[in-house]
């Protein structure tokens, strides 16, 4: 079933943990509830964005470095 | 008494104006970033507008009240409910014991402010109930409040089913782009012609590298007059350091080329020029403004920016209130 994974709060959306390391996922990866998928930078601090549901990682709908709102949608999981 | 149940993201108790006096011992105010919906929370629930109530940031908290009581949220949306039924913002609410009040993440807004029916009764500490949680000092411990905690209240008597009038409420933006006033100076000077000009005329953008202390910006290289670049070498070696001076609350200071407006919980001194000064009265947009949205800055004089300051108190009473 297609889930989405939404913002947990208003910040900048990473996909890396930091700049020099690779991505968490990559669009067509498997993801297990609980996977780190990206990070929202608020108030200097980085929070998790995790899977809630398993399947496949179909796209993110962010990019690296955008400004997201609380519940935007940040990946497609099917 | 209050139990916190989830503690949100550094959701604080915090009082108006906050910790008044002890700026040259490097205390700052703290206080609530936003105190226009933080007086308007107070006085709906029949509270002195100053009394302590609580700062909720980007993620609100839940909490779980043990007495009945009233209690009113303001500022930023983040969708409150009780026991499940969402709750008006802007409005007070009769609580029983038993209930439970639980915030959300911020739609619309950064933060948003829970006022209690006679306010809580944490320690005074410098005059203040103000949490500064660098030095440690108020709040419950000193610091954000945490899951397990009780929060102490005084008795109070609020009224429910009073409300702000819409034309009273601050007008948090959706468009992400704010007008934030400034004061010249106090260093100016040490800015040349153009690089004050590319100031009040460019986009900033708030960098998610900012809380309660700093808020950084994103923007257009300084440039900088003779006096900045032609110094006795104790100023430091970058065109922004100047030898150690007190700061100003609301300072934007500049550090080398980024500037930091240095907010309630901001350094009392340093060795970075302060070219312009974000007025108290102008705070609260600072408070609700959000990473990643543009700010422009409209000069006004110290007189201008006392006036909008008069203006936020005298909307901030209870007789302005109106009954559902």
């Amino acid at each position: 079933m297609a889930t989405q994974i939404l913002a947990p709060l208003p910040g900048v959306f990473y996909r890396r943990p930091t700049p020099a390391e690779p991505p968490f996922k990559e669009e067509g990866d498997a993801v297990a509830v609980g996977d780190t998928i990206g990070l929202v930078e608020a108030m200097k601090s980085f929070f998790p964005v995790e899977a809630e549901t398993a399947g496949r990682l179909v796209a993110y709908r962010i990019e690296d470095g955008q400004t997201v709102d609380a519940d935007d949608v940040i990946a497609d999981i099917a | 008494m209050i139990e916190i149940v989830k503690a949100g993201l550094e959701t604080s108790i915090q009082d108006y104006p906050g910790r008044i006096g002890y700026w040259n011992q490097g205390f700052p105010p703290s206080g609530p970033m936003d105190s226009w919906s933080f007086r308007m929370a107070n006085i709906l629930v029949g509270n002195a507008p100053g009394a302590a109530g609580l700062e909720c940031q980007f993620l609100g908290p839940t909490l779980g009240f043990q007495q009945d009581t009233v209690v009113a949220i303001t500022g930023a949306d983040m969708r409150p409910t009780l026991d499940g039924i969402a709750l008006p913002l802007w409005q007070s609410v009769a609580v029983r014991a038993g209930q439970v009040l639980a915030l959300g993440a911020a739609r619309l807004g950064a933060r948003a402010y829970i006022a209690i029916a006679g306010g809580i009764a944490n320690p005074e500490r410098l005059g203040s109930r103000s949490t500064f949680h660098k030095a440690g000092v108020g709040g419950i411990d000193g610091h954000a409040v945490k899951a397990g905690q009780v929060l102490p209240v005084f008795d109070g008597t609020g009224t429910a089913g009073l409300v702000v009038p819409e034309a009273l409420r601050p007008e948090i933006r959706t468009d992400r782009r704010w007008e934030i006033e400034v004061c010249a100076g106090p260093n100016d000077d040490w800015i040349d012609a153009a690089g004050q000009e590319r100031f009040l005329s460019s986009d900033w953008k708030l960098s998610a590298k900012s809380d309660r202390t700093g808020f950084r910006l994103e923007g257009p290289e300084w440039t900088f007059a003779e006096k900045a670049i032609n110094k006795p070498k104790e100023h430091g070696s970058l065109p922004s350091n100047i030898i150690d001076h007190g700061y100003p609350l609301g300072a934007i200071n500049l550090a080398g080329q980024t500037p930091i407006i240095l907010v309630n919980d901001g350094p009392s001194m340093g060795g970075f020029i302060n070219p312009y000064t974000v007025p108290s009265a102008a705070f609260w947009k600072l408070g609700q403004a959000k990473p990643g949205e543009i700010f422009r800055f409209r000069q006004v004089s110290v007189e201008e920016a006392q006036d909008m300051a008069r203006a936020i108190k005298a909307r901030c009473v209870a007789g302005n209130l109106v009954t559902l």
